[in-house]
């Protein structure tokens, strides 16, 4: 019998007795069965450079005396040998090209992967050598994760099948681990088979997606150390199958059934987190995914099980007897930032929260898991409010049961988006491309997955790579991309544009720009080189050629770029859904891998960092920019036969765009196409230049800020792209977004300019005459941390606080989003006195300040759009008679209130005495029109009412129940308020009718 | 009530008229922040409580479940309220939509798609329907059944049958086909003030009715008149006229002629027959169902009259014993958006057989958020059933298992067709009255 195992993850052991590392692999047949495989005889190992005249008896002294050093710094190391052997071997070191093609290197191979690092700093200090004097050693390859290590050598790369032949493992006596399978082998005897055919297929992971609801006190935000777990829902999946095979929900105290769903009621919150804990060691689940499980759900769980003094809870690994414990990480990268988080290690289970997947993939206006799904999957979530949580949870079990059904939706919620979004596909082949084992993928940046491909590539061409000693950022930066200086403009000829397909990846592999490749500028003089076996870079840098030498991030980038081609070559072929989200994964995968091999280079503080690579690459990238100017602006000229005379308006890091001046997106194509394959032409393959598209009318605003209609063939444009404009930032009110979206809508695809006009001035009379829709001005900002700690005073902050005030139950916390708008108030009230919570705005009818809205939000975006279409845009948009305020409500508290409500005319709210009822004596006589203004209001808002509440009632999925959501994330959520109070107004106001 | 007709005087006939639109009417309640989720829940016990009691008729031998006890193959009866999920299905959330296509999407005459599905819900939880029997087509959101069936191994509820309510129990009909001939005229959709109006074709209609047309012999067929159903639409204002601003004089004028112009001629009936008028959607009314009475100050000339009733829409009453229900079509109007059926009477009778006028409210339809009641159920059956604002003229006569006899009417609209509806109180008979002001 033999197994086909999946490769999950590894890490290694001590194994008590040997003394030695053992690797783990975790992984699951093709059966579904889940397997752990103990690894035995992989040695932790790295490389020194060997000084010159080291002889073999020096090797013999160094051994001693490097193992004596050991024992000295570390007196925790019980192994009877640290140092298991020394050895000399021939390698290269990838930096700068070298004539020979081997030196002696000395390979150390340890007892246990962390002395790897504590051996490292040894040789780095340097260390006296009878004979040789001090010597400090230059490591290599010593900064290399054991695990990595291991599937570097045995050619293992994440989500790979391996094969443990008949014979070759023996099962173990007693289990260590929950697995159905265990067995353990020798490293030497594992077959791994590249992913490619019939071994190209996705294990069948089990998934588990839950979700936790906590009972929070009033006013707070759930605290482990006081708030209990009331319930936890469940759903697990198969991958590749569309139905969860279990759902269930664990709740405390009792709760009504639910169809289709496994309720567990429990008594004691020790039985639901214990039960919760048993029901992971049964399903077994390869990967467990939720939606912040990371920073919330899952350290929620073990802490509050630490406070309930449940030693046996945490024990949710694949390993018995193993607790998870939570560390607190950072990960910081180039790309994404840094972000605090929390590491909760589960052996052998891969977590994986789709909130950190989404923030890294996507650039969203907000993370929510309402607006998130709203997104994706095109639909509302329900929100319920933690403070009504505590509600529901006290109420009776048909109330549990609500907040059940709630909490399965958001556990279930996670296990769609992952299907939608396919991550599981995506990840996997891109563990597979980079060779990184999957957990990974989420935990570590870009460098480790380029490092990864390097190693492995460099183990083939007996290269070894220095371990470089962390530089900071002192080695400067370089000059970026270029941009050519926009023509900004509204044009209204198509605009051709000529892309660089792969621009980064096709320089380094067209003058051959890799380590190996470099040449040292000493050595260029001592080496001599002839000039036409070396390129010098716009930098003054020098690289051989590949006819002396190819390098290795070419070749690394070609083999991507070729894996690129045939996975799309395969895509196009592929019939079955699931094959193709396998192989559209896998080119995205390899396109974004080989994108980021250039970044890897120009990573100051990353692990082989190489400016005389990045920027050698970017100044080729500019000059390239500035040739297709060039060349295109003077071939395509009247003097050259052209109708017109081509003129470049802007580029871009990798594109240019060119007006040649033809009125037919027809002609754009032939001409952008001619002019693509001639610039093509003078360059070194395999730069080349691509049309693609046209933009046909193009708004040109500024540097990185275009919009434009986008046409792939002459008959129909596919979309509209918008890109630097104001459609998605957070901190802009929708009606920002709105408006922004409306206006381009007109100009460039209903071609109207003075009816975006128009729709701008009544959109603002609107807002001036507040008809305006209260969620549209809602502006929502994080409350991060407490208000001490916010140095300046900002609008959110505030408002929360006078909240707290009004209200500790209902107030925002740390952590939640605050919407707030912004009202009229004193004169010289400061902006960030002036926000109010607009359901306090829309409950007394506060006046909301419509300057601020006009100067701080509309304007601006606005004037942008319009400045190269019109030339007085400011005068035309926000001058006229539109701009006339009329309607001023007056807030229902303050003077007011003190005369108590007198009654006044319908018609022209002149104060009248209470047994005239409705209208007063001038405008008697016009009821028949006052009437019906009255009743039309009551019409169109009960209208309103209709759709919003019934929408409301299809998203929480009941007719019955009510409406229990507090999103405020949902655009319908503030009008549903209002509506429901406006009805009632109006109701009062008609009701005066019927005298 | 008196026609003069040169040669002494025909009597107009009389009958007793009472009103039954109590339960239409909103008096005291008013919007406290209530839901919708109170409507759907009294009408599934409204309807459950009766659906349980024909269920020993039905299938006496299957055991009644909730969705919740459930199980996997066997069969039983369950009652709840059906939920339609409609891919088409406009929502409001579609305004706030990220992307807009490139091309405007045409509007469908209905929601449609072969992807719809039927889920049943009660108290307990919501089961997704399955099998052939159960047509998503015919049944739309809001209506209360009973289904024989079995749960399968996917979760989902197979149906092998479906019990709908059936037609309510009627009163008895005063049977005396020697007795007079008294008629009832209705019509809708009088748009006075719309482009498609012809003041001179109301007029002619008046003018009929009213005995000042015609010959002794059609002065004593109108002189059997006995109630005139103006059945909603009877106005209709210019668009954009409520946007919230003051208006001009002239605006002012624009939006109080067409009411003006409509009491003159109501005054003109309402002198001589008595004159039920029920709102419409283009009426000076509230928007949700049960539209509220017209207020009397639109009407200072006709509603001096006794004669002159302002109704409810939905509006229901009874002459000399017979019982007339009728809307001005909002409710059939939108459940043909929302189902399918070979013709609107196929949807009026379907109304009765469910017992409900208006199961689509409120999920598509306005509605008022009734708490304790739902008044678009139909405890008894009428023996006129009739919509307005409809495209043609259409009649039929339905019977049911309990000697049920119900007359369906369509009226068509009035400004576009030129037709009005008369029926014979002593048999229920129908026939179209047509007016044409071309002179060929």
């Amino acid at each position: 019998m033999d197994y086909v195992v999946g490769d999950g993850h590894n890490e290694f052991l001590q194994s008590s007795s040997g003394l030695a590392a053992i690797i783990r692999i975790f992984g699951v047949t093709k059966e579904g069965h889940s397997v752990c495989c103990f690894v035995h005889g992989f040695e932790p190992y790295f490389y020194a450079n060997c000084p010159s005249g080291m002889g073999p008896d020096d090797i013999f002294r160094l051994h001693q005396i490097l193992e004596g050093k050991m024992k000295e710094t570390n007196n925790n190391y019980k192994a009877p040998k640290c140092i298991r052997r020394i050895e000399l071997v021939q390698k290269r070191s990838i930096m700068y090209y070298q004539q020979e093609t081997s030196q002696p290197f000395l390979k150390i191979v340890v007892a246990l992967p962390t002395m790897v690092a504590s051996c490292r700093g040894i040789l780095d200090r340097g260390i006296q050598i009878d004979g040789l004097g001090i010597k400090s050693f230059m490591t290599y390859e010593s900064n290399i994760n054991f695990s990595l290590r291991f599937m570097i050598d045995c050619n293992i790369v994440g989500g790979n099948w391996i094969e443990v032949p008949r014979g070759k493992y023996n099962k173990i006596s007693r289990s260590l681990s929950n697995c159905q399978l265990e067995f353990y082998c020798l490293f030497s005897d594992l077959i791994s088979h590249a992913p490619e055919g019939e071994f190209s297929t996705m294990a069948p992971y089990r998934i588990l997606s839950f979700d936790i609801e906590c009972a929070g006190r009033k006013g707070h935000f759930p605290d482990p150390s006081h708030d209990p777990v009331i319930q936890i829902a469940n759903v697990v999946t198969l991958l590749g199958e569309g139905q969860p095979f279990v759902r269930n929900v664990m709740t405390l105290k009792s709760c009504s059934s639910i169809a289709d769903v496994d309720v567990m009621s429990f008594d004691t919150e020790k039985e639901v987190l214990l039960t919760w804990r048993d029901l992971v060691r049964e399903v077994d689940p390869d990967i467990i995914i939720g939606y912040n499980i990371c920073k919330f759900d899952m350290p929620y769980l073990i802490e509050r099980a630490d406070v309930l003094g449940i030693a046996e809870f945490p024990m949710l690994g694949r390993i018995r007897n193993s607790r998870v414990s939570i560390k607190d990480t950072t990960f910081s990268s180039r790309q994404h930032g840094t972000r605090e988080s929390k590491e909760v290690t589960m052996e052998g289970r891969v977590q994986f929260d789709l909130l950190q997947a989404i923030q890294r993939d996507y650039k969203l206006s907000s993370y929510s898991l309402n607006s998130v799904s709203a997104h994706f999957l095109n639909e509302q979530k329900e929100d319920v409010h933690h403070s009504i949580i505590s509600d529901l949870h006290n109420g009776n079990s048909e109330t549990r049961k609500r907040l059940a059904v709630y909490c399965l939706k958001d556990a279930y919620l996670p296990q769609r988006l992952l299907d939608k979004l396919m991550f599981i596909y995506n990840y996997v082949e891109m563990a597979r491309v980079t060779g990184v084992p999957l957990s990974f993928l989420l935990s570590r940046g870009q460098s480790i997955k380029v490092m990864s491909q390097l190693l492995r590539k460099a183990k083939q061409k007996n290269l070894i790579l220095p371990n470089v000693k962390q530089a900071g950022s002192e080695q400067g930066t370089f000059e970026g991309a270029t941009v050519l200086e926009a023509r900004t403009g509204f044009y209204e000829k198509p605009i051709a544009t000529l892309d660089f397909a792969s621009l980064y990846p096709s320089i380094m592999m067209a003058y051959n720009l890799c380590y190996s490749t470099l040449v040292n500028p000493e050595d260029a003089r001592k080496l001599n080189l002839p000039p036409e076996c070396v390129n010098k870079t716009p930098t003054g840098e020098t690289f051989v050629r590949s006819n002396l030498q190819k390098g290795i991030l070419p070749e690394i980038l070609e083999e991507l770029l070729a894996a690129r081609r045939r996975a799309k070559a395969d895509l196009k072929e592929a019939k079955d859904p699931l094959e193709r989200a396998v192989l559209d994964g896998r080119q995205l995968a390899l396109k974004i891998s080989a994108n980021s091999v250039y970044g890897f280079t120009g990573a100051t503080v990353g692990q082989l960092p190489c400016l005389e690579i990045s920027s050698s690459v970017t100044s080729y990238g500019r000059q390239m920019i500035e040739h297709t100017k060039r060349l295109v602006e003077d071939k395509f000229t009247v003097l050259g036969g052209y109708e017109h005379n081509a003129e470049v308006i802007y580029g871009d890091t990798d594109s240019v765009m060119v007006q040649f001046g033809v009125s037919s997106v027809d002609a754009a194509m032939k001409l952008g196409r001619e002019a693509a394959d001639y610039i093509s032409s003078t360059f070194i393959n395999p730069i080349k230049l691509e049309f693609e598209k046209v933009y046909y009318p193009y708004l040109l605003i500024s540097k990185k800020r275009y919009a434009g209609l986008y046409w792939t063939n002459p008959q129909k444009f596919d979309k509209m792209e918008t890109k630097g404009i104001e459609t998605v930032r957070r901190d802009n009110c929708l009606l920002v977004k709105n408006m922004v979206t409306e206006c381009l809508n007109k100009i460039l695809i209903e071609r109207d300019i003075p009816a975006a006009v128009q729709y701008v001035k009544n959109t603002i009379s609107d807002l001036l005459r507040n008809r305006m829709d209260l969620s549209l001005l809602v502006i929502t900002k994080a409350l991060t941390k407490t208000r001490d700690s916010y140095k300046v005073k900002a609008a959110h902050v505030e408002l929360a606080e006078r909240m707290r005030k009004r209200d500790a139950a209902t107030a925002p916390n740390v952590g939640d989003r605050v919407a707030y708008v912004i009202v009229k108030a004193e004169t010289n009230a400061k902006a960030y006195e002036r926000s109010e919570d607009p359901i306090f705005v829309l409950e007394n009818n506060n006046p909301i300040d419509h300057k601020y809205y006009l100067e701080n939000q509309i304007s601006k975006p606005l004037m942008r759009i319009f400045e190269p279409i019109l030339k007085n845009a400011n005068k035309e948009l926000f001058q006229g008679s539109h701009m006339m305020s009329k309607n001023n409500c007056t807030p229902n508290i303050g003077i007011a209130k003190l005369f108590g409500k007198q009654l006044s005319c319908i018609g022209c709210k002149t104060p009248i005495s209470n047994s005239d009822h409705t209208l007063c004596s001038q405008c008697k006589g016009r009821e028949a029109e006052l009437y019906c203004k009255s009743i039309a209001n009551v019409a169109e808002l009960e209208e309103l009412f209709g759709r919003v509440w019934t929408q409301c009632q299809e998203c929480q999925g009941s007719l019955l129940q009510d409406v229990l959501c507090t999103s405020r994330d949902c655009p319908i959520f503030y009008r549903r308020k209002k509506v429901q109070k406006d009805m009632e107004q109006a109701k009062q106001e008609l009701d005066r009718w019927n005298f | 009530m008196e026609v003069d007709s040169g040669n002494g005087v025909v009597e107009r006939k009389q009958s007793i008229y009472k009103s039954l639109d109590e339960s239409f009417e909103i008096q005291k309640e008013m919007y406290r922040g209530q839901q919708y989720s109170q409507i759907y829940f009294a009408r599934l016990h409204l309807m459950r409580t009766l659906l349980y009691s024909l269920i020993p008729t039905w299938k006496p031998h299957l055991p009644v479940c909730t969705v919740l006890g459930l199980e996997q193959g066997k069969e039983c009866i369950i009652v709840g309220t059906l939920f339609k999920h409609m891919k088409l299905k406009p929502t409001i959330l579609d305004e706030y939509s990220k992307e807009r296509s490139a091309s405007p999407l045409v509007k469908p005459h209905n929601f449609m798609h072969s992807d719809d599905y039927l889920i049943l819900e009660d108290e307990s939880g919501r089961v997704k329907l399955r099998g052939t029997i159960l047509v998503p087509s015919v049944y739309v959101t809001g209506l209360v059944v009973a289904l024989h069936g079995k749960e399968t191994g996917a979760g989902d509820f197979m149906v092998e049958d479906i019990l709908e309510a059936g037609l309510p129990p009627q009163i008895d009909r005063p049977l005396n086909p020697n007795g007079d001939d008294k008629y009832v005229v209705f019509v809708s959709g009088l748009s006075v003030g719309s482009s498609s109006a012809n003041p001179l074709q109301f007029q002619l209609f008046v003018d009929h009715i009213t005995g000042h047309l015609g010959d002794e012999k059609e002065q004593g067929i109108a002189a059997k008149i006995v109630q005139v159903v103006i059945a909603g639409n009877s106005v209709e204002f210019p668009r954009g006229l409520f946007n919230g601003q003051n208006l001009g004089s002239k605006e002012q004028s624009k939006l109080s002629e067409p009411t003006k112009e409509l009491d003159i001629l109501l005054t003109q009936i309402a002198a001589g027959i008595p004159l039920d008028i029920m709102p419409g959607t283009s009426d000076p009314a509230n928007f949700a169902l049960p539209q509220q009475p017209l207020h009397k100050c639109l009407f200072p000339g006709s509603a001096a009259y006794n004669t002159f009733r302002s109704c409810t829409n939905p509006h229901s009453f009874e002459l000399d014993n017979v019982r007339f229900l009728g809307t001005s079509g909002q409710n059939i109007d939108n459940l043909a958006i929302y189902s399918d059926a070979s013709s609107r009477i196929d949807f009026l009778e379907r109304t009765l057989k469910w017992r409900h006028m208006a199961p689509t409210s409120p999920n598509t339809l306005g509605c008022y958020p009734f708490t304790d009641r739902d008044p678009f159920f139909v405890e008894a059956c009428p023996h006129v059933y009739f919509i307005g604002n409809q495209d043609k003229y259409v009649t039929s006569l339905i019977q049911g298992s309990d000697n049920q006899v119900v007359r369906l009417i369509s009226i068509p609209r009035f400004a576009e067709t030129g037709t009005a509806v008369v029926m014979n109180l002593k048999n229920l008979e129908c026939h179209a009255l047509s007016f044409g002001t071309q002179f060929d």
